[in-house]
């Protein structure tokens, strides 16, 4: 089921909302179990086939967890279940999402015609990273006993399953046990709508209305310069917007039901050096990938040049994570040199003085969201062969279109490229502190908070009008 | 009430009315001619012909119905109108297969056209999805179904156009706006419903249309690393099926309409290009258009022509933008040829002008 859809606005989230809320007064475990059954609904929607597997993968986690959490195990059998425990959803997330990829590899290597046909279940790449997450913890004791509902709900929450933002376990789970949240609360279902209102505007309104000029680089036809230039940045600013569209809107639903998710976007195209931009795009990710690989890898602490492989490993995985094909594995090699690059800046280039630092700031914006477009041609095209030959259009100026359509998607470019690079984000606008669950609060406290408001209406509803039939988010597919 | 939750009621309340007020103004204006034809407001056309065409069914006077795919794009209304006497209304549409033509065919049926001509590729009949399943064909706008009219209705874009053809019709603002529009930012782009994906007047026809083109075309296609395209989907009893299903059941149930249908001018480039890339598919469409030929024939409402084997335009490579595409000169003598009943296929020798295409196409040789 898409939050795109009118059957996901008018019928499945008010239904669900007001179960959640009427068990709520009669019970602290009831609406925990509903909306657990809800998300489950809301995951069979589409894909039924995969319910099996995403129950088997949450027995099979809390299983595990509960060995390491209540039984008492001595150390090397704590190992060897944790071992069991992440070796298992590795197999699984292995043989769904990469045995296709490497038995073309092998076809390719050995002149072999194996065939395997496998489809990749939606947001297995999620579910299986939160759930490592919650092995990885519990192994080191920083995890307390869950009910099973709760760990239950902590997997399958439906603003989260299917695209993230990617959740922690000591960040979730206190939330569903609280009281309070399943009591309904204005100020919150208020800001969780006009947040909704915002991704969904993002997502029907600008990522679904750019997404025919990606065509312009990424089609049939050879592209100029300047389509070649036009497709790359509008795939830069479409998937930004869908992505982020989806998390926005995944945070407002939550919200709705009282639960505060983390932040995944803080505008990542304002980034003036690389290591800032990965702090800024899909954080949840970034966090994942920084706790549970770059850190027990070694993170910074073993010398310098141990640092960049474990930066290039973490991104070559990181870019793997997003998709069984070597245009991923480009993706994340180049973000991992331009993370070692940015680190080696760091350390030994002269300080700048004072007074370049504004100058210093806008070449490092320009410099990042370069070297994130060229990246991005990685990301979106279907083969290497593809992406080396747009950019290497990218590489020709004095191969020109430059006709009337041309110019009109170029400036059709900037007005996106205003959005993302001046105005406020989302949570921005909106005032929402994950960690300290507040939300709105100038915004209500604003004398302009009648026009806010209404603007605000009006976003939803063009994002709801702007709603279009089989449109998904990019990010379901990873 | 607490403050919030009287927030929270305006908001939903503004909600509602901007969802209430965009599908009234799409009703008042309706860009699409749906409800009513334009009168408060200036009509407008769209290029994308799957959606224009279930508004211009309904807004449109007509006698005569022209359909096809991309090779009748092109042709003018006016035109047809001048050269056969009739008042047409273009429906063609560019890739378009025999279920989606067959389905718009029988919703201009309720219409009561006396004539309907049609450009007939073979490749139409290939196996295609049903419309109910095809993204780009708005099929519930034909039905003028609760689905299609609430589709319609509650629609951001066609608010967004609604508002800019509003915005066109107040005399003060029409100058700007009219310099405003194009088909790039805007979905009706077109004052006039003739002027719908024709060629326009600053198109350079010489540019488009020469023998270059068409041999880089022919090239490209029968390159072996494409040339598997050229089979894709051709299958004798799937077309049949097709053909029978979405032409011969359409004929039978108009029996009070003609059916002109036509095989286009391919240049002989397409059928060569077979010949050595690809000779099953070759085969494959001989003997669809074999069978019919012969079907079509023996039906009382229809005259078939079969202008694959005009010589002089099929082989004179400087009509074509590829292998298949013709200048609009090639237009205009098609129309010619309608109006005079040239190259009409003779019910008692269906194959016979096959047999000379098949001829031609075996002494044709390619330019080096």
């Amino acid at each position: 089921m898409l939050f795109n859809s009118y059957p996901f606005i008018l019928l499945f989230l008010p239904a669900v909302l007001a179960g959640y809320f009427w068990l709520g007064r009669r019970s602290n475990l009831a609406p925990v179990i509903w909306l657990a059954l809800a998300s489950l609904t809301f995951y069979a929607i589409g894909n039924w086939q995969f319910v099996a597997l995403l129950l088997l993968s949450i027995a099979f986690n809390y299983g595990i967890g509960h060995l390491l959490i209540v039984a008492k195990l001595g150390p090397s059998q704590r190992k060897a279940a944790l071992a069991v425990g992440v070796a298992g959803d590795l197999l699984v997330l292995g043989i769904f999402k990469y045995a296709g990829f490497a038995i073309d590899n092998i076809n390719a290597l050995a002149g072999t015609h194996i065939a395997v046909h496998i489809l990749l279940p939606v947001g297995i790449s999620f579910y299986t990273f939160t759930q490592i997450a919650f092995l990885v913890d519990a192994y080191r004791g920083q995890v307390a006993a869950y009910a099973l509902p709760h760990y239950a709900l902590f997997v399958t929450y439906f603003p989260h399953l299917i695209a993230g933002p990617i959740l922690h376990h000591k960040d979730m789970i206190p939330q569903f046990e609280q009281e309070r949240s399943k009591h309904p609360q204005s100020h919150l279902i208020l800001c969780g709508l006009i947040i909704f209102g915002m991704g969904l505007f993002k997502k029907t309104g600008l990522a679904d209305g750019i997404q025919p000029l990606v065509m312009q680089a990424f089609g049939p036809n050879t592209p100029t310069f300047d389509q070649a230039w036009i497709g790359a940045l509008a795939y830069t600013f479409q998937l930004y917007f869908d992505f982020s569209g989806y998390s926005d809107m995944a945070i407002g639903i939550s919200l709705m039901f009282g639960i505060f998710l983390p932040v995944n976007f803080n505008s990542p195209y304002k980034a003036t050096s690389i290591i800032e931009f990965w702090r800024r795009w899909h954080m949840t990710l970034s966090q994942f990938l920084r706790d549970y690989l770059y850190i027990p890898l070694g993170g910074n602490r073993l010398g310098r040049v141990r640092r960049y492989v474990n930066l290039m490993v973490t991104m070559l995985l990181g870019g793997l994570w997003h998709g069984a094909a070597w245009t991923f594995v480009a993706w994340g090699a180049l973000h991992g040199a331009y993370l070692c690059i940015n680190h080696a800046w760091i350390h030994f280039a002269p300080p700048i003085p004072r007074r370049l630092a504004p100058v210093a700031g806008f070449v490092g914006f320009v410099l990042t969201f370069l070297a994130v477009v060229v990246a991005w041609v990685f990301f979106r095209a279907d083969s290497l062969a593809t992406a080396l030959l747009v950019l290497s259009k990218m590489a020709e100026p004095g191969n020109l279109a430059l006709g009337r359509g041309e110019i009109a998607y170029a400036l059709f470019i900037a007005v996106y490229a205003a959005f993302a690079w001046f105005m406020p984000n989302t949570m921005k606008l909106m005032g929402y502190d994950h960690r300290s669950r507040k939300v709105g609060e100038a915004f209500a406290a604003s004398r302009l908070h009648s026009v806010y408001l209404y603007a605000a209406a009006a976003v939803l509803a063009f994002g709801v009008l702007g709603i279009q039939s089989r449109s998904e988010f990019i990010y379901f597919r990873f | 009430m607490s403050t919030p939750t009287k927030s929270l009621i305006k908001f939903l309340a503004a909600v509602v009315a901007v969802l209430v007020a965009a599908p009234v103004l799409t009703f008042i204006v309706d860009p699409l001619q749906l409800f009513r034809p334009a009168r408060v407001v200036d009509a407008m056309y769209s290029i994308d012909s799957r959606m224009q065409n279930a508004g211009l069914i309904h807004s449109q006077t007509f006698d005569t119905v022209f359909m096809g795919t991309s090779l009748a794009i092109h042709f003018r209304q006016s035109d047809m109108d001048k050269a056969l006497g009739v008042r047409s209304l273009k429906l063609a549409m560019s890739g378009s297969n025999s279920h989606e033509q067959s389905f718009v065919l029988a919703t201009a049926m309720e219409r009561h056209p006396a004539r309907v001509i049609w450009e007939m590729d073979d490749w139409i009949f290939r196996d295609a999805p049903e419309v109910d399943a095809n993204a780009y064909i708005p099929a519930d706008f034909y039905r003028r179904n609760a689905r299609g009219i609430a589709s319609y209705l509650v629609s951001g874009a066609m608010a967004r156009e609604s508002l800019w053809i509003l915005a066109r019709s107040v005399p003060p603002l029409r100058p700007v706006v009219t310099r405003l529009t194009n088909g790039i930012m805007f979905k009706f782009p077109l004052a006039q419903a003739e002027d719908i994906n024709v060629l326009r007047p600053s198109d350079n026809v010489a540019e488009i249309y020469n023998a270059g083109k068409a041999l880089a075309a022919f090239k490209f296609i029968t390159d072996p690393v494409r040339s598997n395209y050229l089979a894709e989907g051709y299958e004798t009893g799937a077309m049949m099926r097709n053909f029978e299903r979405d032409a011969v059941a359409l004929i039978a149930q108009n029996p009070s309409v003609t059916f002109d249908i036509y095989f286009p001018p391919y240049s002989i480039l397409q059928f060569v290009a077979m010949r050595d890339a690809s000779p099953t598919t070759l085969a494959i469409v001989y003997d669809v258009t074999a069978r019919i030929a012969q079907r079509l024939t023996q039906l009382p409402n229809v005259r078939l022509y079969d202008f694959r084997r005009v010589k002089d335009v099929t082989h004179d490579l400087g009509n074509y933008s590829d292998v298949v595409h013709h200048s609009p000169a090639v237009d205009a003598k098609v129309l010619h040829w309608l109006a005079r009943g040239d190259y009409r296929v003779d019910p008692k020798m269906p194959l016979a002008s096959l047999d000379e295409l098949k001829a031609q196409v075996e002494a044709y040789r390619v330019p080096q």
